[in-house]
Protein backbone atom coordinates (compact mmCIF):
# COMPACT_ATOMS: atom_id res chain seq x y z
CA UNK A 1 0.00 0.00 0.00
CA UNK A 2 1.53 3.37 -0.75
CA UNK A 3 0.93 6.69 0.77
CA UNK A 4 2.47 10.20 -0.36
CA UNK A 5 2.62 12.99 2.32
CA UNK A 6 4.00 16.54 1.56
CA UNK A 7 4.87 19.78 3.76
CA UNK A 8 6.33 17.39 6.60
CA UNK A 9 9.58 17.58 7.87
CA UNK A 10 11.71 15.44 10.40
CA UNK A 11 13.49 18.51 12.23
CA UNK A 12 15.38 16.27 14.94
CA UNK A 13 16.46 12.45 16.00
CA UNK A 14 17.84 11.86 19.34
CA UNK A 15 18.76 7.83 20.23
CA UNK A 16 19.17 7.30 23.71
CA UNK A 17 20.99 3.85 24.34
CA UNK A 18 22.03 2.40 27.60
CA UNK A 19 25.21 2.83 29.13
CA UNK A 20 25.78 -0.70 29.96
CA UNK A 21 27.83 -2.63 27.46
CA UNK A 22 27.87 -6.42 26.87
CA UNK A 23 30.57 -8.51 24.55
CA UNK A 24 30.23 -11.03 22.22
CA UNK A 25 32.87 -12.74 24.11
CA UNK A 26 31.49 -12.46 27.41
CA UNK A 27 28.51 -14.87 26.75
CA UNK A 28 29.93 -17.10 24.61
CA UNK A 29 30.24 -19.55 27.35
CA UNK A 30 26.19 -19.74 27.76
CA UNK A 31 25.89 -21.58 24.28
CA UNK A 32 25.96 -24.42 23.38
CA UNK A 33 28.40 -24.69 20.66
CA UNK A 34 32.30 -24.50 20.54
CA UNK A 35 34.36 -21.69 21.20
CA UNK A 36 35.67 -22.63 17.10
CA UNK A 37 31.91 -22.32 15.65
CA UNK A 38 30.38 -19.05 17.73
CA UNK A 39 33.71 -17.30 16.55
CA UNK A 40 32.78 -17.94 13.02
CA UNK A 41 29.29 -17.10 13.69
CA UNK A 42 30.41 -13.35 15.02
CA UNK A 43 32.84 -13.16 11.90
CA UNK A 44 29.68 -14.29 9.57
CA UNK A 45 27.29 -11.89 11.24
CA UNK A 46 29.08 -8.79 12.72
CA UNK A 47 28.65 -9.47 16.12
CA UNK A 48 30.74 -8.10 18.99
CA UNK A 49 29.40 -5.17 21.55
CA UNK A 50 25.66 -4.92 22.37
CA UNK A 51 24.05 -2.23 24.78
CA UNK A 52 21.46 -3.72 26.95
CA UNK A 53 19.35 -2.78 30.05
CA UNK A 54 21.06 -3.16 33.68
CA UNK A 55 18.73 -2.14 36.37
CA UNK A 56 15.52 -2.97 35.17
CA UNK A 57 15.35 -0.11 32.92
CA UNK A 58 11.84 0.04 30.86
CA UNK A 59 10.70 1.65 27.54
CA UNK A 60 9.30 4.49 29.42
CA UNK A 61 12.45 5.13 31.47
CA UNK A 62 14.90 5.14 28.69
CA UNK A 63 12.12 8.05 26.71
CA UNK A 64 11.64 9.89 29.29
CA UNK A 65 15.41 10.14 29.62
CA UNK A 66 16.09 11.87 25.87
CA UNK A 67 12.81 13.82 26.00
CA UNK A 68 14.11 15.27 29.06
CA UNK A 69 17.15 15.92 27.28
CA UNK A 70 15.52 17.64 24.76
CA UNK A 71 13.64 19.83 27.09
CA UNK A 72 16.91 20.46 29.27
CA UNK A 73 18.76 21.23 26.06
CA UNK A 74 16.02 23.86 24.95
CA UNK A 75 15.41 21.54 21.64
CA UNK A 76 12.02 20.91 22.61
CA UNK A 77 9.12 22.78 24.34
CA UNK A 78 6.85 20.43 26.34
CA UNK A 79 3.76 22.97 25.10
CA UNK A 80 4.40 22.62 21.92
CA UNK A 81 3.65 18.43 21.59
CA UNK A 82 0.31 17.72 19.53
CA UNK A 83 0.55 13.95 19.61
CA UNK A 84 2.65 11.78 21.22
CA UNK A 85 3.32 8.05 19.66
CA UNK A 86 5.18 4.87 20.75
CA UNK A 87 5.91 2.42 19.16
CA UNK A 88 7.10 -0.58 20.96
CA UNK A 89 6.65 -4.14 21.53
CA UNK A 90 8.08 -3.66 25.22
CA UNK A 91 5.28 -1.45 26.75
CA UNK A 92 5.62 -1.05 30.95
CA UNK A 93 2.24 -2.73 31.66
CA UNK A 94 -0.76 -4.35 29.39
CA UNK A 95 -2.59 -1.28 30.91
CA UNK A 96 -2.28 1.92 30.75
CA UNK A 97 -0.71 2.73 27.56
CA UNK A 98 3.05 3.81 27.99
CA UNK A 99 2.53 7.30 26.14
CA UNK A 100 -0.27 7.98 28.60
CA UNK A 101 2.30 7.41 31.23
CA UNK A 102 5.35 9.16 29.63
CA UNK A 103 2.18 12.11 29.01
CA UNK A 104 2.08 12.30 32.98
CA UNK A 105 5.74 12.13 33.79
CA UNK A 106 6.65 15.33 31.05
CA UNK A 107 3.61 17.33 32.43
CA UNK A 108 2.40 17.32 28.49
CA UNK A 109 -0.82 19.38 27.89
CA UNK A 110 -4.09 17.73 27.57
CA UNK A 111 -5.16 19.14 24.53
CA UNK A 112 -2.98 16.08 22.78
CA UNK A 113 -3.10 12.50 21.05
CA UNK A 114 -1.17 9.94 22.73
CA UNK A 115 -1.09 6.73 20.98
CA UNK A 116 0.54 3.10 21.53
CA UNK A 117 1.36 0.73 18.32
CA UNK A 118 2.44 -2.67 18.93
CA UNK A 119 5.31 -2.83 15.46
CA UNK A 120 8.94 -4.25 16.13
CA UNK A 121 11.49 -4.30 13.17
CA UNK A 122 9.39 -2.11 10.77
CA UNK A 123 8.00 0.21 13.98
CA UNK A 124 9.79 3.24 12.51
CA UNK A 125 8.80 3.72 9.24
CA UNK A 126 5.27 2.92 10.92
CA UNK A 127 5.17 5.24 13.56
CA UNK A 128 6.38 8.00 10.88
CA UNK A 129 3.63 7.10 8.71
CA UNK A 130 1.26 7.52 12.06
CA UNK A 131 2.74 11.16 12.54
CA UNK A 132 2.62 11.98 8.98
CA UNK A 133 -1.13 11.44 8.96
CA UNK A 134 -1.69 13.09 11.97
CA UNK A 135 -0.04 16.47 10.90
CA UNK A 136 -2.34 16.38 7.77
CA UNK A 137 -4.88 17.71 10.84
CA UNK A 138 -5.22 21.42 11.02
CA UNK A 139 -4.89 21.36 15.04
CA UNK A 140 -1.50 19.21 14.87
CA UNK A 141 1.48 21.06 14.32
CA UNK A 142 4.77 19.03 16.19
CA UNK A 143 4.84 15.08 16.63
CA UNK A 144 6.93 13.52 18.55
CA UNK A 145 7.44 9.89 17.57
CA UNK A 146 9.41 7.36 20.11
CA UNK A 147 10.24 4.01 19.79
CA UNK A 148 11.57 1.82 22.32
CA UNK A 149 12.63 -1.65 22.64
CA UNK A 150 14.32 -3.44 25.70
CA UNK A 151 13.45 -6.94 24.51
CA UNK A 152 16.85 -8.03 26.43
CA UNK A 153 15.31 -9.41 29.50
CA UNK A 154 13.12 -11.40 26.99
CA UNK A 155 15.78 -13.48 25.45
CA UNK A 156 17.54 -16.52 26.66
CA UNK A 157 20.72 -15.96 27.69
CA UNK A 158 21.69 -19.64 26.24
CA UNK A 159 19.86 -18.90 22.36
CA UNK A 160 22.84 -18.59 20.07
CA UNK A 161 20.14 -17.41 17.69
CA UNK A 162 18.69 -14.39 19.00
CA UNK A 163 20.98 -13.47 22.10
CA UNK A 164 23.93 -12.14 20.30
CA UNK A 165 22.26 -9.56 18.52
CA UNK A 166 19.30 -8.15 20.64
CA UNK A 167 20.28 -4.70 22.15
CA UNK A 168 18.07 -2.57 23.82
CA UNK A 169 17.11 1.58 23.41
CA UNK A 170 15.29 4.00 22.29
CA UNK A 171 14.96 7.13 19.94
CA UNK A 172 12.97 10.54 20.29
CA UNK A 173 12.22 12.03 16.55
CA UNK A 174 10.36 14.91 16.11
CA UNK A 175 8.21 15.56 12.74
CA UNK A 176 6.68 18.88 11.93
CA UNK A 177 4.84 20.89 9.27
CA UNK A 178 6.85 22.67 6.89
CA UNK A 179 6.36 25.33 3.92
CA UNK A 180 8.60 23.52 1.89
CA UNK A 181 6.65 20.77 -0.58
CA UNK A 182 8.66 17.93 0.66
CA UNK A 183 7.43 15.23 -1.18
CA UNK A 184 7.58 11.85 0.96
CA UNK A 185 6.85 8.13 -0.57
CA UNK A 186 5.79 5.83 1.67
CA UNK A 187 5.25 1.90 1.37
CA UNK A 188 3.94 -0.53 3.59
CA UNK A 189 2.89 -4.42 3.13
CA UNK A 190 1.57 -6.89 5.92
CA UNK A 191 1.44 -10.58 5.85
CA UNK A 192 0.15 -11.87 9.11
CA UNK A 193 0.17 -15.50 7.70
CA UNK A 194 4.04 -14.88 8.71
CA UNK A 195 3.31 -13.71 11.97
CA UNK A 196 5.09 -16.38 14.57
CA UNK A 197 8.32 -16.47 12.05
CA UNK A 198 9.23 -14.16 15.41
CA UNK A 199 7.28 -14.09 18.66
CA UNK A 200 7.13 -14.83 22.31
CA UNK A 201 4.92 -17.53 22.53
CA UNK A 202 3.90 -16.92 26.38
CA UNK A 203 2.52 -13.51 28.24
CA UNK A 204 -0.06 -12.34 26.66
CA UNK A 205 -3.89 -13.71 27.07
CA UNK A 206 -3.45 -16.76 24.79
CA UNK A 207 -0.89 -18.06 26.88
CA UNK A 208 -0.09 -16.59 30.31
CA UNK A 209 3.43 -17.05 32.01
CA UNK A 210 3.88 -19.60 34.33
CA UNK A 211 6.18 -22.02 35.73
CA UNK A 212 5.37 -24.48 32.79
CA UNK A 213 6.31 -21.51 30.46
CA UNK A 214 9.21 -20.75 32.11
CA UNK A 215 11.31 -24.13 31.68
CA UNK A 216 13.67 -24.33 29.02
CA UNK A 217 14.12 -26.29 26.33
CA UNK A 218 16.78 -27.32 23.35
CA UNK A 219 15.73 -26.71 20.23
CA UNK A 220 17.12 -28.79 16.99
CA UNK A 221 19.69 -26.70 16.79
CA UNK A 222 21.06 -26.99 19.99
CA UNK A 223 19.84 -23.13 21.38
CA UNK A 224 17.85 -23.27 25.02
CA UNK A 225 14.82 -21.27 25.53
CA UNK A 226 11.54 -20.98 27.19
CA UNK A 227 7.91 -20.20 26.01
CA UNK A 228 8.62 -16.79 27.97
CA UNK A 229 11.60 -16.20 25.70
CA UNK A 230 11.57 -14.62 22.14
CA UNK A 231 12.30 -16.87 19.49
CA UNK A 232 12.76 -16.29 15.65
CA UNK A 233 12.97 -18.62 12.75
CA UNK A 234 16.09 -17.20 10.87
CA UNK A 235 15.87 -19.32 8.40
CA UNK A 236 12.08 -18.63 7.36
CA UNK A 237 12.83 -14.17 8.20
CA UNK A 238 16.29 -14.40 5.93
CA UNK A 239 14.01 -15.97 2.98
CA UNK A 240 11.70 -13.46 3.93
CA UNK A 241 13.25 -10.27 3.78
CA UNK A 242 15.74 -11.53 0.82
CA UNK A 243 12.25 -12.23 -1.69
CA UNK A 244 10.03 -9.38 -0.48
CA UNK A 245 12.68 -6.13 0.29
CA UNK A 246 14.20 -5.80 -2.77
CA UNK A 247 10.67 -5.61 -4.61
CA UNK A 248 9.75 -3.22 -2.24
CA UNK A 249 12.65 -0.99 -2.50
CA UNK A 250 12.19 -1.06 -6.16
CA UNK A 251 8.52 -0.53 -6.35
CA UNK A 252 9.06 3.00 -3.62
CA UNK A 253 11.57 4.52 -5.65
CA UNK A 254 9.67 4.01 -9.27
CA UNK A 255 6.85 5.86 -7.20
CA UNK A 256 8.76 8.52 -5.92
CA UNK A 257 10.41 9.45 -9.74
CA UNK A 258 13.90 9.31 -8.26
CA UNK A 259 16.73 7.63 -9.90
CA UNK A 260 18.03 4.93 -7.37
CA UNK A 261 21.91 6.54 -7.95
CA UNK A 262 20.29 9.84 -6.33
CA UNK A 263 19.38 8.00 -3.12
CA UNK A 264 22.39 9.56 -0.87
CA UNK A 265 21.83 6.73 1.67
CA UNK A 266 19.65 3.68 2.21
CA UNK A 267 19.05 3.53 6.23
CA UNK A 268 17.75 -0.18 6.85
CA UNK A 269 16.72 -2.10 9.81
CA UNK A 270 19.75 -3.60 11.12
CA UNK A 271 19.49 -7.51 11.43
CA UNK A 272 22.89 -8.40 11.11
CA UNK A 273 25.68 -7.61 8.95
CA UNK A 274 25.25 -10.85 6.30
CA UNK A 275 21.97 -9.95 5.47
CA UNK A 276 22.41 -5.78 5.08
CA UNK A 277 25.21 -7.06 2.67
CA UNK A 278 23.00 -9.32 1.09
CA UNK A 279 20.31 -6.90 0.45
CA UNK A 280 22.48 -3.90 -0.65
CA UNK A 281 24.31 -6.31 -3.08
CA UNK A 282 20.74 -7.61 -4.64
CA UNK A 283 19.69 -3.92 -4.91
CA UNK A 284 23.03 -3.09 -6.61
CA UNK A 285 23.75 -0.03 -4.00
CA UNK A 286 27.10 0.50 -2.82
CA UNK A 287 27.25 -0.89 0.70
CA UNK A 288 29.13 2.25 1.26
CA UNK A 289 25.56 3.98 0.71
CA UNK A 290 23.34 1.24 3.06
CA UNK A 291 25.78 1.23 6.74
CA UNK A 292 25.39 -1.95 8.68
CA UNK A 293 27.45 -1.51 11.74
CA UNK A 294 24.87 -1.03 14.10
CA UNK A 295 24.53 -4.56 15.15
CA UNK A 296 28.75 -5.07 15.84
CA UNK A 297 28.41 -1.37 17.64
CA UNK A 298 25.01 -1.69 20.04
CA UNK A 299 22.79 -4.68 18.92
CA UNK A 300 19.87 -4.38 17.32
CA UNK A 301 17.00 -2.84 19.01
CA UNK A 302 14.35 -3.56 16.80
CA UNK A 303 12.19 -0.26 16.03
CA UNK A 304 15.36 1.61 17.57
CA UNK A 305 17.75 -0.01 15.11
CA UNK A 306 17.23 3.22 11.72
CA UNK A 307 17.36 6.35 13.98
CA UNK A 308 20.46 4.32 15.62
CA UNK A 309 22.37 3.86 12.14
CA UNK A 310 20.77 7.31 11.25
CA UNK A 311 22.48 9.04 14.39
CA UNK A 312 25.49 7.32 14.34
CA UNK A 313 26.80 7.62 10.87
CA UNK A 314 25.46 10.51 9.22
CA UNK A 315 24.44 13.11 11.87
CA UNK A 316 27.54 15.88 10.55
CA UNK A 317 25.37 14.96 7.24
CA UNK A 318 22.32 15.69 8.46
CA UNK A 319 22.92 18.57 10.26
CA UNK A 320 24.27 21.20 7.64
CA UNK A 321 22.98 19.50 4.77
CA UNK A 322 19.66 18.19 2.56
CA UNK A 323 19.79 14.33 1.97
CA UNK A 324 17.72 12.04 0.52
CA UNK A 325 17.48 8.99 2.02
CA UNK A 326 15.30 5.97 1.69
CA UNK A 327 14.43 4.39 5.29
CA UNK A 328 13.21 0.54 5.41
CA UNK A 329 12.01 -1.69 8.76
CA UNK A 330 11.16 -5.38 8.05
CA UNK A 331 10.16 -8.11 10.46
CA UNK A 332 7.97 -9.24 13.10
CA UNK A 333 3.98 -9.11 11.66
CA UNK A 334 5.19 -9.87 8.95
CA UNK A 335 5.77 -6.32 8.15
CA UNK A 336 7.84 -4.53 6.15
CA UNK A 337 7.87 -1.05 4.80
CA UNK A 338 9.81 1.75 3.10
CA UNK A 339 9.80 5.47 2.98
CA UNK A 340 11.99 8.17 0.39
CA UNK A 341 12.08 11.30 1.91
CA UNK A 342 14.54 14.58 1.73
CA UNK A 343 15.91 15.20 5.45
CA UNK A 344 16.45 18.94 5.57
CA UNK A 345 19.07 20.50 8.05
CA UNK A 346 18.12 18.45 11.01
CA UNK A 347 18.31 20.83 14.89
CA UNK A 348 20.10 17.73 16.45
CA UNK A 349 20.48 14.35 15.69
CA UNK A 350 23.16 12.26 18.31
CA UNK A 351 22.99 9.35 20.46
CA UNK A 352 22.81 10.14 24.43
CA UNK A 353 24.05 7.17 26.64
CA UNK A 354 22.13 6.44 29.96
CA UNK B 1 27.30 -28.95 -9.88
CA UNK B 2 31.22 -29.56 -9.84
CA UNK B 3 30.81 -25.34 -8.96
CA UNK B 4 27.82 -26.67 -5.81
CA UNK B 5 29.49 -29.14 -4.45
CA UNK B 6 33.03 -26.77 -4.00
CA UNK B 7 30.67 -24.49 -2.59
CA UNK B 8 29.43 -27.40 -0.20
CA UNK B 9 32.91 -28.37 0.80
CA UNK B 10 33.62 -24.93 1.31
CA UNK B 11 30.69 -24.19 4.00
CA UNK B 12 31.11 -28.05 5.48
CA UNK B 13 34.98 -27.60 6.00
CA UNK B 14 35.83 -30.74 4.40
CA UNK B 15 37.81 -31.34 1.33
CA UNK B 16 36.18 -34.58 0.16
CA UNK B 17 32.29 -34.17 0.28
CA UNK B 18 30.46 -37.70 0.93
CA UNK B 19 27.22 -37.27 -1.33
CA UNK B 20 25.95 -40.63 0.44
CA UNK B 21 26.00 -38.61 4.31
CA UNK B 22 23.42 -36.06 5.39
CA UNK B 23 24.28 -32.58 6.32
CA UNK B 24 23.71 -33.26 10.07
CA UNK B 25 26.78 -36.05 9.89
CA UNK B 26 29.25 -33.13 9.43
CA UNK B 27 30.68 -31.86 12.85
CA UNK B 28 30.66 -27.81 10.78
CA UNK B 29 27.20 -28.13 10.44
CA UNK B 30 24.91 -26.06 12.79
CA UNK B 31 22.55 -23.07 12.17
CA UNK B 32 25.38 -20.87 10.47
CA UNK B 33 26.15 -23.48 7.78
CA UNK B 34 22.53 -23.81 7.47
CA UNK B 35 21.70 -19.97 6.43
CA UNK B 36 24.93 -19.33 4.56
CA UNK B 37 23.68 -22.72 2.08
CA UNK B 38 20.22 -20.84 2.02
CA UNK B 39 21.80 -17.93 1.31
CA UNK B 40 24.20 -19.58 -1.28
CA UNK B 41 21.00 -20.86 -2.84
CA UNK B 42 18.94 -17.73 -2.88
CA UNK B 43 21.50 -15.59 -4.38
CA UNK B 44 23.36 -18.62 -7.29
CA UNK B 45 20.42 -20.73 -8.37
CA UNK B 46 17.07 -18.64 -7.18
CA UNK B 47 16.28 -21.27 -5.27
CA UNK B 48 14.23 -20.67 -1.43
CA UNK B 49 14.55 -23.54 0.73
CA UNK B 50 14.13 -23.46 4.62
CA UNK B 51 16.44 -25.30 7.15
CA UNK B 52 13.91 -27.81 7.59
CA UNK B 53 13.69 -28.47 3.86
CA UNK B 54 17.64 -28.91 3.65
CA UNK B 55 17.18 -31.33 6.70
CA UNK B 56 14.74 -33.47 4.80
CA UNK B 57 16.93 -34.85 2.42
CA UNK B 58 18.41 -38.24 2.48
CA UNK B 59 21.99 -37.20 1.23
CA UNK B 60 23.89 -35.37 -0.21
CA UNK B 61 23.34 -36.23 -3.37
CA UNK B 62 20.02 -36.07 -3.84
CA UNK B 63 20.35 -32.57 -2.40
CA UNK B 64 22.54 -31.51 -5.19
CA UNK B 65 19.79 -33.21 -7.61
CA UNK B 66 17.21 -31.10 -6.41
CA UNK B 67 19.08 -28.00 -7.05
CA UNK B 68 20.05 -29.12 -10.35
CA UNK B 69 16.71 -29.76 -11.28
CA UNK B 70 15.24 -26.38 -9.48
CA UNK B 71 18.03 -23.80 -10.83
CA UNK B 72 16.79 -20.96 -12.09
Amino acid sequence: MNFQFKNKVISGILTVLPDNEVLFEDEMSNYNFSEQKSLKLKAAMGFNKKRVVKNGETSSDLCTYGLEYLVDSSLLEVSEIDALIFVSQTPDYIMPPTSNIIHGKLGLKRDVLCLDINQGCAGYIIGLIQAFMLLDQKSINKVVLLNADVLSPKVSKRDRNSNPLIGDGASVTIIEKTELENNIHCSVKMDGLGAFALNIPAGGAKLPNSNETALLEEDYAGNFRSKDHLVMKGDEVFNFVQTEVPELIEEVIKVSGYNKDEIDYFMFHQPNKFMLNKLADKLEVPREKMPSNVVENFGNASGVSIPTVITFNISDKLLSQSNLLCLSGFGVGLTWAAIIMKFENLKFSKIIYK
Amino acid sequence: MENLIAQLEEILETTNLDLTKKFKDYEEWDSLSSLTIISLLDSNYSIKMTNAEILAFNHLAEFCEFVKNNAK
